[in-house]
């Protein structure tokens, strides 16, 4: 028995060792750059890094990221003149791109797009409404130069607070604990596939204290609280909005109308608040617009979205 | 409690420790542990059902001592009949009574009379059933037939009956190998355990690797499959043929390896079907326990071979309609027994049933010579035409999807329904086969490589592989758990 358990010791060190080269070596797994919070108290990248994003069992997804001297992923850097024409394109994951070669970004498209023009990507997954104005209020010089910001607004996500704070729980991830952790690509890999899923719901139904399920809601109840938490986001948006301000002149939201409720997109229409819906493009594109393995758009999504940015664009141009 | 589940390999490591190291002194408090284990694991699905598995064990044990007790033949024969009618009633209510009622139904309406079923019941169908009542039955007639004497004691009857690694889908014990050890003192042997891991890990990476992954395109193609052209079809059924194999042989591997961890050998149920050169040969390698069961006790006891040519595929035809209804409570398994028994009639009529019995394909060179590659072929055609009875919803859907491959034969490359890349399941499938080609002559060592070396590195691409292919969103359970 002594003999058993010892090669079975032995053998799993030494597998496990094996299965941590492969995954090095076939690059099975995503890095992760590293994140801080500037002086500015703006959380972003820290600037200068390179790395591939990688998503699925079998390397489904695969692209290269590079984060910039500003700390976001982006092929260029930024420096906004007041002799050229500049936008901005202000976001979450899906402004980021991390899903997608950074040399082939949704700002590299719009600028093929665009002669002359360049574009200058602020995408940070996790950036809701909040985070956004924040960033542009602190670099409020840069930002004054750039002659047009779109802002990647999804409704249920994006509004669920009314003021600025640091993200505590996205910052705990850059502990010397995590980033140990993350070291270790076989376990960086077993944790994106699901196999440590169901450990962990072991683990988590052990030591639960919750042993009632959350009641059913009637359709009644559900929409009281639907229409509640629209409520309560209008009023966040509001809250946001007077807190940092926003130039309609050049500010623009990017949205998908078929996921914001009625209220939202009304208040928006009866405030001239300009938006860019990409509804009806992502409905009638052919070929799908998301990735396979994730919800962020796809090569093809992210065409569409460049092209009707850059059609907004000389749209306000010939104005 | 599945076997690919962590609350299994938690369960196990307990029930390991506790057998090796706090019971090891006393046989009788190891089978207890076993019962207790055996009824814990079945319990984890629906604790109702233990009654079940109790009666089914009282009664055999009742009637195998009744039966070896008396000498009067008719008394004898009247007490295998307990058995057999318990047993059968058994599967019969909570197996098949929807089956015949609908099917009464129906017959009733096809003459004319439309009545409205008011006895169709609410039954839910308990897990392994088929298996540890045939197992239980195999008991009784063992003792009938005088091969056996019974056990008095109770423990380990139960303990055989309920044995957790072979439970819910077999291998189909005889009491002749399975009781005999539980009866015995068992010793923790190092070579045995170390077998039993490798088996377990091959018997994960066909459930996980093979059998799980290929799942969603099999699904999408059977519920689809008016809509796709008759190229999608045959890669559906086909990859069916893989799936169902790496399903229920890599839960038999599973079985037996667990069972070798706690001293046990179990009968090996898979011997690498997918290289048969007829059907008879397959029929010897695939679901061994059951075809061995239905010999024994169907077969042989109506005359098998040794009486004229009509009676013994009369007694063929037979072992096959029950071998298909055996399967579950549709005309879809009963055409599949019937397809079978088409099949293996006529390579009974020339004589060979049994030719390859004892001997592999490319027995003593590396490569098959051509006539074996289209013997391997045909049989692997014919067993996999055979799959669309055996996975269609219901007879006419099986006919129709028939008849869309041959009546509207076309191609078109088929996308995977969740967009995966399709190439890496073919190469997968042709990595399979080749390795399963070459570890082809001891179905019990899927690592038996000389080297040291070579075997770690298969290890460790097999548990890559399980990594590669592991889908935490899939439902896991195994196939034959229906059965």
């Amino acid at each position: 028995m002594k003999k058993l358990f010892f090669k079975i010791f032995i053998y799993s060190i030494l597998i496990l060792l094996a299965l941590e080269v492969y995954i090095r070596v076939f690059h099975l797994t995503k890095d992760y750059p590293v994140r801080y919070v500037d002086e500015f108290g703006v959380e972003k990248w820290l600037p200068n890094q390179d790395g591939f994003s990688v998503t699925g069992n079998r390397r489904q997804n695969f692209s290269e990221y590079h984060i910039n001297n500003f700390g976001y992923n982006s092929y260029r850097e930024y420096n906004p003149s007041k002799d050229k024409i500049e936008i901005a394109l202000v976001g979450d994951s899906f402004i980021e791109g991390f899903h997608q070669n950074y040399y082939n970004s949704l700002g590299k498209k719009i600028e093929d797009r665009l002669e002359g023009k360049e574009v200058y990507e602020f995408g940070y997954a996790g950036y809701d409404l909040a985070d956004q104005l924040h960033l542009i209020s602190q670099y409020k010089e840069q930002f004054a130069l750039i002659d047009y910001v779109i802002l990647g607004i999804k409704f249920e996500n994006d509004l669920t607070r009314g003021e600025y704070n640091i993200v505590q729980k996205r910052m705990v991830l850059e502990s010397p604990l995590y980033k140990a952790i993350r070291q270790i690509k076989l376990f960086v890999y077993l944790n994106n596939i699901g196999v440590l899923d169901a450990p962990k719901g072991l683990v988590s139904k052990l030591f639960s204290n919750e042993k009632k399920e959350t009641p059913k809601l009637t359709k009644l109840e559900e929409d009281k609280r639907r229409k509640e938490s629209e409520t309560k986001y209008l009023d966040n948006f509001k809250s946001l909005i007077n807190t940092y301000g926003f130039d309609k002149t050049r500010f623009v939201f990017l949205l998908d109308s078929e996921e914001t409720p009625e209220i939202f997109l009304n208040h928006l229409n009866e405030n001239n608040y300009k938006y860019i819906d990409f509804s009806e493009a992502f409905k009638k594109s052919k070929k799908p617009p998301i990735l396979i393995y994730d919800m962020h758009w796809n090569n093809n999504g992210r065409s569409i979205i460049a092209e009707l940015i850059a059609n907004y664009i000389k749209e306000m141009k010939s104005i | 409690m599945i076997f690919n589940s962590i609350e299994f390999f938690i369960f196990l490591l307990i029930v390991y420790f506790l057998y090796w190291f706090v019971f090891k002194k006393s046989l009788k408090t190891q089978n207890i542990l076993i019962l207790v284990s055996s009824y814990l694991f079945y319990g984890w699905w629906d604790w109702r059902f233990l009654s079940l598995i109790l009666l089914s064990t009282i009664v055999d044990y009742l009637v195998a001592i009744q039966i070896n007790g008396n000498d009067n033949q008719r008394t004898r024969k009247s007490w295998l009949w307990v058995s057999v009618i318990f047993n059968v009633g058994l599967l019969g209510f909570f197996k098949y009574y929807n089956f015949f009622v609908d099917s009464w139904v129906d017959m009733v309406s096809v003459l004319g009379y439309d009545i409205k079923s008011t006895w169709t019941l609410k039954v839910i169908l308990p897990v392994g059933i088929s298996f540890y009542t045939f197992q239980t039955m195999s008991y009784s007639f063992d003792v009938y037939y005088k091969k056996l004497k019974p056990t008095t004691d109770f423990l380990s009857f139960a303990a055989f009956v309920s044995f957790f690694p072979q439970l819910v889908a077999g291998p189909i014990e005889r009491a002749s190998n399975l009781l005999s050890q539980i009866l015995k003192v068992r010793k923790f042997d190092y070579r045995q355990a170390v077998d039993g891991i490798k088996l377990i890990l091959w018997g994960l990476f066909k459930k996980i690797v093979i059998a799980d992954s290929l799942a969603p395109m099999v699904d999408d193609i059977f519920a689809n499959y008016s809509t796709y052209p008759a190229s999608t079809l045959i890669l559906g059924v086909t990859l069916f043929s893989f799936q169902v194999y790496g399903d229920f042989s890599g839960y038999s591997d599973i079985a037996i390896g667990t069972a070798k961890l706690f001293g046990v050998e179990l009968t090996s149920n898979f011997k690498f079907p997918q290289f048969s050169r007829n059907v008879a040969e397959y029929w010897q390698r695939w679901h061994v326990s059951l075809s061995t069961w239905f010999r024994h006790y169907v077969y042989i006891p109506l005359g098998g071979s040794r009486t004229s040519k009509l009676k013994s595929v009369r007694n063929i035809a037979i072992v096959f309609l029950i071998s298909g209804f055996w399967h579950g409570a549709n005309w879809t398994f009963i055409f599949w027994g019937a397809f079978h028994a088409l099949a293996f009639i006529p390579v009974f009529l020339m004589g060979r049933n049994t030719i390859y019995k004892d001997s592999v394909v490319a027995e003593n060179t590396m490569f098959p010579t051509l006539t074996e590659v289209g013997q391997v072929l045909l049989t692997f055609g014919i067993v996999t035409f055979s799959r669309i009875f055996f996975r269609s919803e219901s007879i006419t859907v099986a006919f129709e999807f028939i008849n869309k491959i041959f009546t509207n034969f076309s191609y078109e490359t088929y996308h995977h329904p969740m967009g995966y890349r399709m190439i890496d399941y073919y190469v997968l499938i042709f990595l399979f086969v080749l390795y399963e080609y070459l570890i082809r002559r001891d179905e019990r060592s899927p690592f038996k490589f000389k080297s040291r070396i070579v075997r770690f590195i298969i290890y460790t691409i097999v548990i890559l592989c399980l990594l590669l292919f592991y889908d935490s969103g899939f439902d896991r359970s195994f196939i034959y758990f229906q059965f």
